[in-house]
This record gives C-alpha cells, structure tokens and sequence, in this order.
C-alpha cells in the first residue's frame, strides 16, 4: 500500500472517531448534511439533479430543524463510516492477488484496457474508489458486476436481498419458537429429563455445522421419505428444510439463553410473591417469569438478525437458494468488485439500521437515555 | 404471552408473503426438459462467451451458418441452406435461408453475419475468442494490428532504448530473451515479414551486439507503420467489402488466408453466431437480457433469474420449429456437486452433465442411466522452465519418468481416464500423436536428475505443486507429490490458492509445477499445441523453442510457408514426402488434401518436440460423463458416422434443437 493510501484511511479513521466528540449542534448539522447527500445519491437517477438536489436541501432543514438528536448522530457517523468502509474494502480487494479481467487465457493489454475503461475499473485503487463514490452518489448505482454481464450490482442483489430476508425471517421465527419453548420448559425444571434431553439437542444444534444438519434433513425428508424438493426456490415447499436448517443453530443458543434466564428469574423474589398469592404455576410462569427470562434473548437477537437476514452461503448452496449469501462469496472468489462492495454496503446499512433501532427503542423506553442523547 | 404469540405469528405471516412474492409465475410449471449447466453464464453476448455453460444456452438461442447434427456432431446447414467452397479451400461463399427470421420477425441476412462477424474482431469490443476465425482475411489485422502499431511504436520503442542504453556493449541472449518475454514480443511480432525482426526473436544463442540491437531498433518503426497500414485497411475493408461480406441479402462471402479444414465447424461455434444488429445498436450492454434480446435459434430466452434459472421456450419464428422436440427448457445453474446429484436423482432435472461427487464414481458408474465416453481434454502439470531443475530438459524428464500415472487413473480418478503421455488426446479425426508409450521408470528418472546435477534428490530446493482449490485436484496433487518424493527423494510440497490467485501466479510465473487443464475449442490438434508457442498466452511455462514456433506457423499457412517447409523436417523424410506430395498434386482438390495432410504432419512435428522438451507434463485425458434420464431422446453419448463406425461425443455437446421426451406432455 502506498504512503498516500495509509494516510487517508488513518485519516479516515480519525475523522469518523471525531464524531463522537461533536457538539450537539455540530452533530446536528454535519448528521442534516449526511443525510441529505444520502438522499440524494439514492433519487439522483429518479427525480434528476434539480429535483433530488431540491428533496436533499428540503430534508437537510427540517432535519435540523426536528429530527431527533440521536438519528442525526448516528447518521453523522454512520454516513463517513460507509465512506471509510468504501474505501478500506477498495484498498483490501486491490491488495489481494489477481484481477476481475483475469481468465485461463490472459487478455492481451489492449482488451484489458477496454474492459478496465468500460467498467469503470482502472488500475489505481483510489482512482477507483473516486468513480465509484462519484457514481454511488450522481447516479445512485452500485455499478455494473463485472461477471455477470449486462446487470448492474443493485439488478443482482434486489431480487436476492428478499429471498434471504424472507428465508431469515422465517428461521428466527422459528428459532424464537423453537428455542424459547425448550429453553423455558428446561430451565424450569433443571436436572429433569426434559432439561437434559432439550440441553442435549441444543448442544448438537450449536456443534454441527449446518451443512450437516442440512445434509440430515436432505436424506431424510427429501430423498429418504420423499416428502419435499430437494432444492430450488419456486414454492413453500421449497422453504421448509432451508428454513429449518438454518434455524437450529440459533434455537439452539436461543434455548440456552432462555434457560439460564428461567433459572435466574425464578430465584428471584416476585416469583415467590405471585405463588404466594395463590397464582397457578402456568400463570406464574407466564405472566410474571416469562419476560424476565427472555431478556438475554432479545439482546441476542439484535446482532443475529443482521446475519441471518442477509442470507447464509452454505445453506443457499446446499438447497439451491437465489439468496444473498451467494454474492457475499462470489463477489470475493471473482475479484467481481463492485459486488464485493454492494454487498458490504448492504450489510453495513442493515447492522446501523438494526442498531439505531434498538437505540431507538431504548431511548423510548428509557427516559435517561433519551436526555443524555439531546445533551 | 398472547402478544408474543401474535408477534410470532406475525412475523411468520410476514416471511411467508415476502417468500411468496419472490416466486414467480413461470417457474411454477416444470419445464419439459431441465438439465444443470454447472454455473451462471457471464453473459449470452455470443461475441463475449468463453465457456462451456453459456455455450450450451447461446447455441440454443442463437443458430450459426451451420449447426452440428445430434448424432454425427458434423456440421449441416443452418441460417445458410448451402455452402460452396472453393477448390482452394480459401473462399466460403453461404446461401442463407430465405425464410430464416429473427424472432422479432426480421429476416437473418447476409448482412447480419458480416456485421457480426466484424463485431467479434473489432478491438473495442474486447473478444477473448476473436483469435478463433483469425484466419479470415484481415480478421487479425482489424483485432489486433491497431494496438500492435501503438505499442511498437510506443512503449515498446522506449524499453528498447532504454535497453540500448544500458548494454551499449551487446547483451547476453538470456537477457535479451527475458526482454523479449517481458514485452510480449513474441506475440506482437508473429508472422511479420521483416527478416531482422525474425531473426532476433528465434536468437537463443550467442550475444546480442550492439548493432543487432540497433538495427532491431530500427525496424521496429517501420513494423509499426505497416501494421498500421494493414490495421487501416482491415477496419476499412473487414465486414465490408472483404474477408467476410454480404455479396447481397441472401449471399455472405467468407475469404480465408489459408485453407482450414476446421471451418465449418468454426461456423458453429458459439463465437460466430450472429446477433441482432438492431437491437445491439440500441442496448450494447445488455442487448442479451430477456427484456430485450432477439435471437434466431431454435429457443428464445423467456426469462433469467440469476442464481435461480434460465428458461428457455421454443421460438415460433424459427424456420425449423418442427424439428424443435423441447416446448421448454429450464437451465439450473446450479455449482453444488451434491446439490446437483440430488437434484437429478429426485428426478428434478433430467441432465447431469459430470458435475456430480467425484467420491460416488464408483456407484453412479453402475446405474444404467450414467454414461461416460474419452473426452476432448488433458489434465496437465505445467512445469516452470525458468527455475532450475525445471530449466534443464533432464530435470524435466526425471519427474516425467518418476510420476506413475496408471496408478492415479486407477485409483484416484477411478472413472477409466486414459493416462497420458502427449498432449493432443486421441480421437482427432485425421490426426495421429507421435509415438509416446505412458511409462515410469525410476532408474532413468534418477540417473537424469543426477546428471542434472541433483544426485539422489541432494542439493534440490522444495518443489511447489501448485492446484487451484478443489478437492480432485488436491488428491491428486498429493498423489504426485509423494511419488516425487518417494521416487526421487525430492522436497515437494503440494499448495493449493483459490481460482483468481492461482491465475495469477501462473500468469506471473510465480510457481515450480502448476495444475492445469485445456478443453479444446474444436475438434483439431491445433487447439491444443498453438497454444505453447514461444510466449503465447497460455504457455505460462517460459518455454520457447523456435522449431516448434516455425512448426506452428507453418501449419497454419501451409502454402503460404511452403518456400522453407523442406529444412522442418525431422529427418525422418515425413514432411519431405508429404510437401512432395503437395507439389505433386494435379487438380486442387487433390491439392487442398495433400495441403491438410502435410499440415497435420506438421502439428504431429511440434507435438513430438513438446513431448521430447517436455514444458508440461501430461496425466490424463479426461473422460466426459453424467447422467441422463432415460426418457430422454435425441441425447448421443456415443456418435455414429454415416459410414456405420461409432465415435466417442469427444466435447460432450448435445444440442438442446434435437432432444426430446418420450413421455407425452400430458403425462406430466
């Protein structure tokens, strides 16, 4: 890596920690800008330069304006991240041997130069960094994909990012269910059968990885019984044993969770006030221990959607899903750059999303929070 | 409690619509016939395909002058009704059907093809596969001459000064032949007229003095200029009025430089199918996508969703729709070696082709719906011949003769590979390999690597076998390896790097021995030996050897080379004979086939020098197989020939126009 190279990402680095430190009204402002130059990049194409420059000024006031302390922050610090992110990812893929124009036969200099212009890839890291930070916000592109030809970055991943979400969805449905269920019934009779048999299945469900428990489910329900497709993605069928497969790793910890929280939370004093009222134990456990017991799980929840949301790799090959994960690997073994980077970059605006909503949340249903952020 | 209950529920009703959402019309109706192409096309631009899987789509979708009949693979007529050759073999002139549309309704003219045609070789459009019809008249000049003038001119002039002015005392040849290399002179250069140029690349002797430098340097000027003149006529002529051009709407012209037995053949491959001028016009980039795409095969693209299908539909307006057995098609792209042989055993697609757990061999091999026939490509060992031992021929031959490659078909690719000792696999109509008998033999192989100067292995750094990624290659690897190691008492290390690293290091140089494996592109020897020539690109090795070089140009211009052929022989009188025979010959058919024997005389010449140097190790021709369900007809694992003889479908290609399904459509 060049001096220049090193100096701007340490550069970077520093400016993004800076906003940590801005004042509330500086907070205010430079989160108003980010958030218009977000607007703007993402209906540059749609509503023209007029018109989205217009939207972005417009927002950009009533941001400053109204919105809250907390949103403009973190947009203040998200917006500069996802630079940094850009770039640092740019420098890494340029680092890593070979080239999106390699193949078995090697292109003579003057069809690599062709390719290089036409796909807006040059030679130079931060000449790259710059067209593409040019286009992500004039154009709201994500670029062309390099290998898969004629489609650009945001054709590839917005007829994916659905699948994954719906997939991911389903399996911490199902997760949640499944975990909450065991992890309870365990925890409130620990050293029972029921304890050891679900602390059992919730050990096996974290150690196997889940390309085995695929492959179980495969040869059982699919070629064994002959009960659902094997893989593919076209119907609800399709859905069932990815969805399961998928979601047993994180029932399993799910479970774990919720039993040591059922544990804790029936020691605790209140427990013994409700059966002390006369309260029948399902009644107990309901209404009074349930919501204690769950807390952990909610906290892990948080980070856990962010992955499973945005697709897993090996259950999308092992079941022939059009997902996500897909990209994440191909983007990288094909040195394809400008999905490496789509891909970041959704993953990236789906973990700051997920954290600024459980701050918000927070913020709502704590009152000191609320006031800290505003200070 | 019942909150959360409809919170579960909830989001389990969420999951479900927007997975519901994500499923579309088309595919809920099974196709007729499905089949695993092994990975997503890169594109179906027939202009920019390099592959086997976008070959298989793009030669249904689009239809060349001629196609390959399912049973034979010889090509028939396809948007051309007939052909004329000349007695020459060099002028091709293609009637094309009148009633041959595109499926936008417009007919397929002359017009269209040499439009096409000059597409695939104009440097702008930056086509891998231009190189296969460069033989046409002014094809090369228009792809490539442009940026050879420039970087002559160039770049190039200025490394050589630059050289000149650091060794104004001459150079060592060594040194001249690593400048050569570094600037890709060999391929710049090939097939220029000028002596002096000529002379200075075939240099592998001696010094280089300061004169020849110099007078290098002054003709490089001059190189320049002429290929600049011929860059400027081809772009004016190629397409138009020469090398390939529309005679009127319904007659294309085709003028060669040299008589190739091969070309109709060319005339199928995806490369040379046609496109629709007027819709590529309007979307360059993404013309191929099912939006917008006109095509004049026997399918047209009804829909492509990445990762998940492509789905083919018979075209209406193709002239031969009668013939169409297949009403639709869905094409998998799926990579999973596990997942595909699922697929196909649930009876979810009716096509494997290889893509299946190579640990299951054995009783997949068994089941009567497997086939398996010798394929038309070598799995080799590149060795580098810029690092010592490699750079010593005996060093090469030692690991030659050290490696047991009986041993590896049997027992670790197990499915009958033909082990293998030269280059070309067997099977090239016509073409015979020069005599190589598969043999291991660890005295010899000791007693050279000793004369090399590493007596028992002693003095030797660590080899490094270097494979792509992949569980067969690994095995493999290892396999050799140990018998390197057990054999010679050699240091070796087998290493593996993920695909773009690898390419990388191969075209850098950077490794000792290097997996590799070359499918040929047609059904001739030259697609598998023009490639080693001095520098070409995929050589990779750093072996050069001007013979083989002139062995190779030769063939490729048979009459035109005629003057110096006599000095190529081997001694042995067999190109002497058959040149004679060529002089000999009366009327120009007789003519044209003397002309193709002397050339494959000539390639069997080169091939013999590449098994005697040994820049590569050959291991084995791979076997072609899979799966196939019995309904399905039309599907010829084995070929049969007019004359009754059978012959192995050597490139595993199936024409999707001719498969049908014995069960009725209302049987599903």
């Amino acid at each position: 890596m060049s001096g220049i190279e090193i100096a701007s990402l340490v550069a970077g680095l520093l400016g993004v920690g800076a906003t940590a430190w801005l004042s509330g009204r500086a907070a205010r402002i430079v989160g108003a800008l980010c958030l218009a130059a977000l607007v703007f990049g993402l209906t540059r194409a749609l509503l023209g330069l007029a018109g989205a420059g217009g939207l972005a000024a417009g927002l950009c006031a009533l941001a400053v304006w109204r919105f809250p302390g907390l949103v403009l922050r973190r947009v203040a610090f998200a917006v500069p991240s996802l630079v940094l992110l850009i770039y640092a990812t740019t420098l890494l893929m340029y680092k890593a041997p070979g080239n999106p124009f390699a193949g078995e036969r090697a292109a003579t200099p003057a069809v690599e130069q062709a390719l290089r212009a036409h796909y807006g890839v040059p030679e130079s890291a931060t000449e790259f960094f710059a067209i593409y930070l040019r286009r992500l916000v004039m154009e709201g592109s994500l670029g062309p994909s390099i290998k898969v030809q004629g489609r650009t970055v945001e054709e590839l991943l917005l007829p994916a990012l659905p699948v994954s979400m719906a997939l991911g969805l389903l399996a911490l449905t199902l997760a949640c269910a499944l975990g909450i269920g065991l992890g309870v019934l365990a925890g409130l009779r620990p050293n029972s059968a029921v304890d050891h048999g679900s602390m059992a299945l919730a050990l096996i469900g974290i150690s196997l990885p889940n390309f085995v428990i695929g492959a179980v489910l495969l040869i059982v329900f699919a070629l064994g019984l002959g009960w659902l497709p094997v893989a593919g993605w076209g119907g609800y069928p399709h859905v069932v044993l990815p969805a399961v497969t998928l979601a047993l790793p994180y029932a399993a910890y799910i479970a774990r969770l919720a039993r040591s929280g059922t544990l804790e939370v029936m020691q605790e004093d209140f427990i013994r006030t409700a059966r002390a009222k006369g309260l029948s134990e399902p009644a107990v456990v309901l209404r009074h221990a349930l919501k204690g017991a769950l807390l952990p799980v909610v906290s892990f929840l948080g980070p856990a959607a962010a992955g499973i949301l945005t697709g897993s790799f090996v259950v999308e090959v092992l079941f022939g899903v059009p997902g996500m994960g897909q990209w994440f690997v191909k983007g990288a073994i094909n040195r394809d750059y400008s999905v490496v980077l789509g891909t970041a970059i959704v993953y990236f605006t789906l973990v700051t999303a997920f954290n600024l909503f459980v701050d918000l949340a927070y913020a709502w249903l704590d009152p000191r929070v609320r006031d800290a952020e505003a200070r | 409690m019942y909150r959360t209950l409809l919170g579960v529920l909830a989001s389990l009703a969420v999951a479900l619509a927007v997975a519901g959402l994500t499923f579309t019309a088309s595919v809920e109706q099974s196709a007729d016939f499905r089949f695993i192409n092994g990975t997503e096309p890169r594109s179906l631009d027939p202009g920019l395909l390099t592959g086997q899987p976008e070959g298989r789509v793009a030669r249904a979708i689009f239809e060349g002058l001629a196609r390959l009949e399912a049973r034979t693979l010889a090509p028939v007529p396809g948007a051309a009704a007939s052909w004329e050759i000349s007695p020459d073999g060099r002028t091709y002139t293609f009637h094309l059907r009148p009633d041959a549309t595109w499926s936008d309704g417009r007919p397929v003219t002359a017009h269209d093809f040499a439009w096409s045609w000059r597409r695939l070789q104009d440097p702008a459009l930056g086509a891998e596969y231009a190189y296969i019809v460069h033989m046409i008249r002014h094809a090369r000049a228009f792809n490539l001459y442009g940026g050879h003038a420039e970087a002559l001119a160039g770049p190039i002039a200025g490394a050589l000064d630059a050289l000149r002015r650091e060794h104004s005392g001459g150079l060592e040849v060594s040194d001249w032949q690593a400048f050569v290399r570094e600037h890709g002179l060999n391929e710049l250069l090939k097939g220029t007229r000028n002596a002096t140029l000529q002379a200075s690349l075939l240099r592998q002797q001696g010094r280089i003095e300061a004169d020849e430098l110099a007078a290098v340097s002054a003709a490089l000027p001059g190189e320049a200029a002429h290929r600049r003149a011929l860059f400027e006529e081809a772009a004016r002529r190629y397409g138009i009025d020469a090398g390939v051009f529309a005679r009127d709407d319904w007659t294309l012209v085709v003028e060669l430089e040299a008589p190739t037995p091969y070309f109709l053949e060319l005339c199928t491959f995806y490369s040379t199918l046609p496109v629709p001028r007027h819709v590529v016009e309007v979307h360059p980039d993404d013309w191929f996508l099912p939006d917008t795409i006109v095509s004049n095969g026997p399918f047209v693209l009804a829909d492509w969703r990445v990762g998940d299908r492509i789905r083919l539909e018979r075209s209406e307006s193709y002239w031969g729709r009668d013939q169409v057995g297949l009403a639709s098609i869905d094409v998998l792209p799926v990579e999973n070696a596990t997942t595909s042989l699922n697929l196909y055993l649930t009876g979810a697609v009716d096509w494997l082709p290889g893509n299946y757990p190579s640990d299951l061999v054995e009783p997949l091999a068994r089941r009567p719906d497997f086939y398996s026939g010798p394929g038309m490509i070598v799995y080799y060992y590149r060795l580098n011949t810029r690092r010592p031992p490699l750079d010593d021929p005996r060093g090469r031959l030692a690991l030659n003769l050290a490696i047991d490659r009986e041993l590896i078909v049997r027992e670790v690719t197990r499915l009958g590979q033909v082990p293998a000792a030269h280059i070309v696999p067997p099977g090239m109509p016509g073409y015979e390999s020069p005599e190589s008998p598969v043999r291991t033999d660890l005295a010899e192989a000791r007693r050279l690597l000793a004369e090399a100067g590493y007596p028992g292995g002693r003095g030797m750094r660590e080899l490094g076998i270097l494979y792509n990624t992949q569980e067969g290659h690994k095995k493999i690897a290892e396999v050799i390896a140990d018998q390197l190691r057990r054999n010679l008492g050699l240091d070796v290390r087998a290493y593996n790097q993920e695909w773009q690293s690898y390419l990388a290091s191969g075209q850098a140089g950077e490794y000792d021995v290097m997996r590799a494996g070359w499918i040929g592109d047609y059904l001739d020897p030259n697609t598998f030996l023009d490639m080693w020539i001095s520098n070409g690109g995929n050589n990779q090795t750093g072996w050069s050897h001007a013979r083989f070089d002139r062995l190779i140009q030769a063939a490729a211009d048979v009459e035109g080379f005629s003057t110096g052929l006599a000095d190529l022989d081997a001694g042995d009188g067999r190109v002497r004979s058959r040149l004679e025979g060529l002089q000999r010959a009366g009327d120009a058919a007789e003519r044209r086939r003397a002309g193709a024997a002397l050339r494959l005389e000539l390639l069997r010449q080169a091939e013999a020098i590449l098994v005697q140097e040994l820049p590569i190790l050959p291991i084995y021709f791979y076997v072609v197989s899979g799966l196939v369900n019995p309904q399905v007809e039309g599907f010829y694992s084995e070929l049969s020939l007019p004359d009754g003889s059978r012959i192995p479908n050597l490139q595993d290609l199936h024409p999707l126009r001719a498969i049908r399904m014995a069960r009725g459509e209302e049987a599903r």
